[in-house]
């Protein structure tokens, strides 16, 4: 062998090199951000901290902020955000229709013509001819700002918005049972409760990142129970120790079953209710404990069971883990309100609390969930409804007008004293031609409002002007003026989540095109239908926010000390907020804690919403739903999110992965209906409700009970929408989407 | 250089391995690309959209069953969340071993940051800290074991 050694090294370190050179070096995404600007996630009422990385002006990447209560952590949706921003369906010039098509025009004529239709119709039919649908995803400020220019400029109190489709239930509820509106606990209860009572909620796809929070609670401590009632085995029940897969709509009854057995296990608290409760009737008639306890006595486990569609035995087992462990947690969300008896299943939650005294002590509250990112802010607190003013206040009360019209500098008793129409009622006016103009922000009520084939013609027959980012949002086929906004990132607001909490999303880029900010599209519009520029004298959000923080801050609501510089240096703050070295308050009612209630007040408790200072224990019978399984329609259609989409899907079916792993909405059935049917996984299925037909790909497995149907309603070409009921809550008009009859047949 | 005979067939036979290894490497490299999905044409229809965990849980069942059992499972961090999806025309970019500083950073960045401090930044979370076994019931250690008795 002549191969010198010294020649073998150097042809083995050439191979070596060859071989090096053929291996692919993983290219690094170019993590050179320009810098990281803080923001509140984009989807549900979680309102987890982002950062948004920004590159030569633009935002290439997000994480989660590690300072906001969702400590870093992200789920799927916002992971995934970037994408959203860049999608090529965003409108970034004004459009107006012109021979049936929406073509480009220029802000001043699109404003002109909005403004021109709007004062028409107000001078030829009054101002409650106008009206105003915003978004429980819209800014605190945008929300705002459109109710007072709609109340205050116009006169007109037709201001309502997606969150009465979501969240008005728990509206009813709180102000019923505590005389205030939103959760009087917040998201560290997650952290020291015992016990999780999950009722009509998904938490694990609705609310992912607080199901982390859940799921890390019971793993710290194996003696935390997780009770969840759901009809379907969904993937929040994989946690649960208890899950009560009830019959769709006869979970009133358990509620009172589980009131009767924690009086039967004398677990209730004699001196809370002693002190802090009385007990009324659907008349407002108020009781005694002992009247009380005999109403509860049609509701034992063995007279509900069979109703409930659970076992006598299952339910003393959730009332007794509810009543004995040390904290319990109640957290419930559309299962719960999208029913006809949605304020009474919200009552008889906050119930359970309030006869065991869980409430207002670390771990114990009676919390509502909030579907959007801004509903419980934006939208209740600033009082964006048809029968709100800002900041807990009603239309109806003239001492709240009054207050309202000083703060806004208006002639005293000049505010419209009749409230508007709920949501409902409005689609339903502009059917009718009793509303003929409509500005939409941020919301898509084409794809989101139920039995669609009934309030489609109000939006084709009125003149529709639309604040809206994407092109292909259902709304804008009815459109005949789009407004394209500046999205996320691209302006500064405030976003208000299920806890109270208040998070700045602050300008990170600008926007594309000629978008513009939502607030100075409004101001523009406003001044050009003659509102008064002093009503409105705003040049940016903060403006607005200013002036938001004067409103609130005569009342228990208090946001004086959430100024806009300590939102940008903080991540988050939990009204009443008075003063700005207040920390902001976990626990309201409570003395120690929340701020309403002075230091000496005799009391521990103080629940000031209600006259005499107590909270209500409502004596609410069981009703069955508006539209029951029958036999012509023997199934029960429900619907709901999945993890992967956000409502309309307007943002999500823009994110390639998403758009791939989910898109299409599918039927989940029973495998044993299935069978029957002889339906197989994949078959396509006819659903057919008494308002519409719609074929889906069948899903067979055993999440849904026998007998229930489920379709996620993200996807623009399945609107379940146009199979859902319209029946309302009579309190909260609150549509029914969660329960209505159908029937099922192989196609 | 080559004095011999011998010494000349043996450079020529080196030559030769080395091509044959350098195109051997770099056909398989190809080929079978470390992001490679066997099912990616599949992926195009409705009913497999996304649905990696399928497909997994029969051609990979460990790591399938892992991620099930594994919090990323329990809290649905789906598979293209990490990732990305195997056409890779996603929003991340496709990969077996997703990177710690795009991908984990997104939701652990305080953790990436003490990590980093104490050992410098790692090509791999996953050597650590196995992402897929992480469990909340504390099981997936165990399902762990014994899949690999019975293997």
């Amino acid at each position: 062998m002549s191969l010198s050694r010294r020649d073998f090294i150097k042809q083995l370190a050439a191979m070596s090199a060859l071989t090096a050179l053929g291996i692919p070096t993983k290219a690094k995404a170019d993590q050179n951000i320009d810098f990281w600007s803080k923001a509140v996630c984009r989807y549900c009422g979680t309102g987890c901290g982002v950062m948004v990385g920004v590159k030569d002006g633009k935002v290439v990447t997000v994480k989660g902020d590690p300072n906001n209560h969702n400590k870093g952590l992200l789920c799927l949706k916002g992971a995934l955000l970037a994408p959203v921003i860049y999608a090529k369906e965003r409108v970034t010039k004004p459009l107006i229709r012109r021979n049936g098509k929406l073509e480009p025009a220029s802000w001043d004529e699109a404003l002109d013509l909005t403004a021109r239709k709007f004062r028409e119709s107000i001078d030829k039919f009054g101002p409650e001819s106008v009206g105003y649908y915003g978004s429980g995803q819209a800014l605190t400020e945008e929300t705002y700002l459109a109710s007072k220019i709609f109340k205050a400029g116009l006169k007109s109190n037709n201001v309502e918005g997606n969150p009465r489709l979501c969240m008005a239930s728990a509206v009813g509820g709180y102000t019923t049972t505590f005389g205030k509106d939103e959760p009087c606990g917040c998201f560290e209860d997650i952290d020291a409760t015992s016990c999780f009572f999950i009722f009509g909620s998904n938490t694990s796809e609705c609310h992912p990142v607080l199901f982390r929070r859940i799921a890390d609670r019971k793993q710290s401590d194996p003696k935390v129970k997780v009770i969840v009632v759901d009809p379907r085995t969904t993937n929040t029940a994989r946690i649960a120790d208890l899950h009560l897969k009830v019959k769709a709509g006869n979970d009133l009854a358990l509620l009172n079953a589980m009131a009767y057995v924690i009086f039967r296990e004398e677990l209730d608290d004699p001196r809370f209710i002693e002190r802090y409760v009385h007990f009324k009737d659907n008349e407002k008639k108020t009781h005694t404990l002992e009247e009380y306890l005999r109403f509860l006595d049609d509701y034992t486990p063995e007279k509900v069971a069979d109703l409930v569609g659970v076992t006598a035995e299952d339910i003393w087992r959730a009332g007794r883990m509810f009543g004995e462990a040390p904290a319990s947690l109640s957290l419930w969300c559309m299962g719960a309100n999208q029913r006809t008896r949605g304020v009474w299943a919200n009552n008889l939650i906050s119930n359970l609390h309030l006869i065991t005294g869980k409430i207002g002590k670390p771990g114990s509250s009676p919390f509502s969930l909030t579907g959007q990112p801004n509903a419980c802010g934006g939208v209740r607190d600033t009082g964006g409804l048809s029968h709100l003013l800002p900041a807990g206040r009603v239309i109806a009360k003239k001492a709240h007008r009054n207050q309202v019209e000083k703060q806004w500098g208006i002639p005293q008793d000049s505010l419209n004293p009749k409230p508007g129409l709920h949501t409902t009622a409005l689609f339903e006016a502009m059917s009718k031609g009793e509303v003929n103009c409509l500005l939409t922000l941020c919301t898509n009520p084409a794809h989101s409002l139920p039995n669609l084939h009934k309030f489609n013609p109000g939006l084709k027959q009125c003149f529709l002007a639309c604040i809206e980012t994407f092109s292909d949002a259902k709304t804008l086929e009815f459109a005949d003026v789009v407004f394209p906004p500046s999205f996320w990132v691209e302006r500064e607001g405030v976003y208000g989540c299920s806890e109270r909490r208040y998070a700045l999303i602050g300008k990170a880029i600008d926007a594309p095109g000629e978008c513009r900010d939502s607030v100075n599209i409004l101001v523009d519009l406003a001044v050009r239908m003659g509102v008064d520029p002093k009503l409105v004298p705003y040049k940016n959000s903060e403006d607005v926010w200013n002036e938001w923080r004067e409103v609130s801050s005569s009342t228990p609501y208090n946001f004086m000390g959430i100024t806009r510089e300590r939102l940008r240096k903080e991540s988050g703050i939990l009204w009443p907020c008075p003063t700005e070295d207040h920390p902001g308050t976990k626990r309201r009612y409570v003395r120690g804690e929340d701020p309403n209630i002075p230091a000496d007040y005799p009391n521990k408790y103080w629940f000031y919403g209600n006259e005499d200072g107590r909270a209500v224990v409502w004596m609410r019978p069981q009703k069955p739903p508006a539209e029951p399984a029958d036999a012509e329609y023997p199934f029960v259609l429900t619907t709901g999110r999945v993890i992967d989409h956000w409502h309309t899907g307007t943002m999500t079916n823009k994110v390639p992965e998403i758009n791939k792993s989910f898109p299409e909405a599918y039927v989940e059935i029973n495998d044993q209906d299935a069978k029957r049917l002889g339906v197989q996984n994949g078959d396509n299925v006819e659903l057919i409700s008494r308002r519409g037909a719609m074929v889906f790909q069948a899903r067979v497995g055993d999440v849904c009970n026998p007998g229930l149907v489920f379709v996620p309603w993200f996807d623009p070409d399945r609107l379940i929408n146009e199979l859902t009921i319209d029946a309302i809550d009579p309190g909260s008009k609150q549509p029914e989407f969660k329960i209505c009859a159908c029937k099922v047949r192989k196609v | 250089m080559f004095k011999t005979k011998t010494g000349k067939w043996s450079a020529v036979a080196l030559l030769a391995v080395i091509i044959v290894a350098v195109g051997g490497y770099a056909y398989v490299m190809a080929a079978f690309p470390e992001n490679r999905c066997e099912a990616k044409h599949l992926t195009d229809e409705t009913k497999m959209a996304g649905d990696c965990y399928a497909c997994h849980v029969k051609a990979t069942p460990k790591i399938a069953q892992d991620w099930y059992e594994g919090k990323h499972g329990v809290l649905l961090v789906k598979c293209f969340v990490c990732h990305g999806q195997p056409d890779g025309k996603g929003a991340i970019e496709f990969a077996a071993n997703p990177d710690p500083d795009t991908v984990c950073r997104k939701c652990h960045d305080p953790a990436v940051n003490r990590m980093q401090e104490k050992y410098g930044l790692r090509a791999q979370c996953n050597e650590c800290h196995p992402y897929h076994q992480n469990s909340i019931h504390h099981e997936a250690f165990q399902k762990t074991q014994s899949k690999k008795t019975l293997d």
